[in-house]
């Protein structure tokens, strides 16, 4: 088959493409992945007893985690198109990403330091190992296999790239739905330990991304 | 070359509605520009070529992911980029591959001459994926239209035509094979570039 004759059989009757079709996919598995995520917390360990009284410090945990998530969700998105290296918008992208993440765990060192020495190591680990560096990632699962199944049938051209920030994005989504479990509520343990559990989720998304993501 | 982008970009937005000669004409300009790109990153002609088509198929099944605000030219080179990394990494597994338009050369050559080169190619046929082994023999063996074959299988046009290239594509690797025992499925002017 010659060129010609290719681009002509692709252009007999092609139907009308659909721009929007993408991003309502994206929107369905993120809401999706959401739903099961708090339906999965709900039947095995169940949401924190206090849940409604704690429930502003709860709506603080959450914001960071959904701000998180909407950063990481304008990346996927660019990186869903075809991005050639060092593509400008990507990187406008990504910055504001990767300050807030830098910014968090400052704010989470400092007041570690802030802390008297007694005291430190504890509100550094909240007094035990940090089970959300396990369970963010785990309880992102779900939105991240349907936004990579939905990104798989787009164009992303940056296959880690672009596994990496749905990696980051599930594990915002991941520790929103953690934040109405775990009852550890200092300020050290939530801007240091949830943003590392999305960071490994995101180091698992560029993974899977790079493994998964071909078209 | 600002007025070139505008013109891709207008004929992407009408093909972004289906419109057919849009389509055609944002293909045809750009395949001697991916063409160019293929050669200057070193591909031979045959890969170049294959690339090319390869490309255009991608360009034209990913079209609904083209953002009115991205360079079109630069969309393009980044399927195209992204299109020559994911053949290395086949080529590395498979070894060497054959231009499709020598395998659809031999297509034609086998139904002139019918008999014992026919059933090889039904042979072939027959170790596709079922979707694939109908749209090729409707397409390209029965000569039927994309539209016709489309309403013949329950199909939608254009899953015919991916069905078509790849299937094409995973023949053409097949016949790599069958060449070993069976030369005179391959032209005589690929023998050279496949020994």
């Amino acid at each position: 088959m010659t060129t010609d004759e290719l681009i002509a059989i692709l252009a007999r009757s092609p139907e009308p493409a659909h721009p929007r079709r993408f991003k309502v996919h994206f929107a369905l598995a993120l809401v999706a992945g959401l739903a099961i995520g708090l339906l999965a917390l709900k039947l095995t360990l169940g949401f924190r007893p206090d849940i409604g009284m704690a429930a502003p410090v709860v709506a603080l945990k959450v914001g960071l985690s959904a701000l998180i998530a909407t950063f990481a969700g304008g990346l996927a998105i660019e990186l869903a198109k075809p991005q050639t290296v060092g593509n400008e918008q990507t990187k406008r992208a990504a910055s504001p990403l990767i300050a807030l993440a830098l910014g968090s765990v400052a704010i989470g060192a400092i007041t570690v330091f802030a802390t008297n020495p007694e005291q430190r190591f504890e509100a550094f680990t909240g007094g035990g190992f940090p089970w959300c560096l396990v369970a963010i990632p785990i309880m992102g699962l779900p939105t991240a296999l349907l936004l990579l199944w939905v990104l798989k049938d787009a164009a992303p051209t940056r296959l880690m790239l672009a596994g990496a920030s749905v990696g980051a994005l599930s594990g915002g989504i991941g520790a929103i739905i953690y934040a109405t479990f775990c009852s550890l509520d200092s300020i050290a343990f939530v801007t240091i330990w949830y943003v590392a559990g999305i960071g490994i989720s995101s180091a698992l998304g560029a993974w899977l991304g790079a493994k998964v993501l071909h078209w | 070359m600002a007025d070139d982008e505008d013109q891709l970009r207008a004929w992407m937005m009408r093909a972004q509605d289906g419109n057919s000669q849009a389509t055609a004409a944002l293909l045809s300009a750009l395949a001697p520009r991916l063409r160019a790109f293929f050669r200057g990153k070193g591909a031979n002609r045959e890969d170049s070529e294959d690339l090319v088509q390869e490309t255009l198929i991608a360009i034209y099944t990913k079209r609904a992911m083209f953002d009115p605000n991205q360079r079109l030219l630069g969309w393009a080179y980044a399927i195209a980029r992204y299109r020559m990394i994911d053949r290395w990494r086949h080529t590395k597994r498979r070894g060497h591959e054959m231009p499709i338009e020598d395998f659809e050369h031999s297509l034609v050559a086998q139904s002139h001459e019918a008999g014992d080169p026919l059933r090889d190619i039904s042979r072939l046929l027959a170790t596709l994926p079922e979707k694939q082994r109908t749209a090729i023999e409707l397409v390209k063996i029965k000569d039927m239209s994309i539209n016709d074959a489309s309403a013949a299988t329950g199909l939608s046009a254009s899953d015919i035509k991916i069905c078509i290239h790849r299937g094409l594509k995973s023949l053409m690797a097949l016949v790599g094979d069958a060449d070993a025992f069976n030369p005179a499925l391959v032209p005589i002017a690929s023998r050279d570039t496949l020994s």
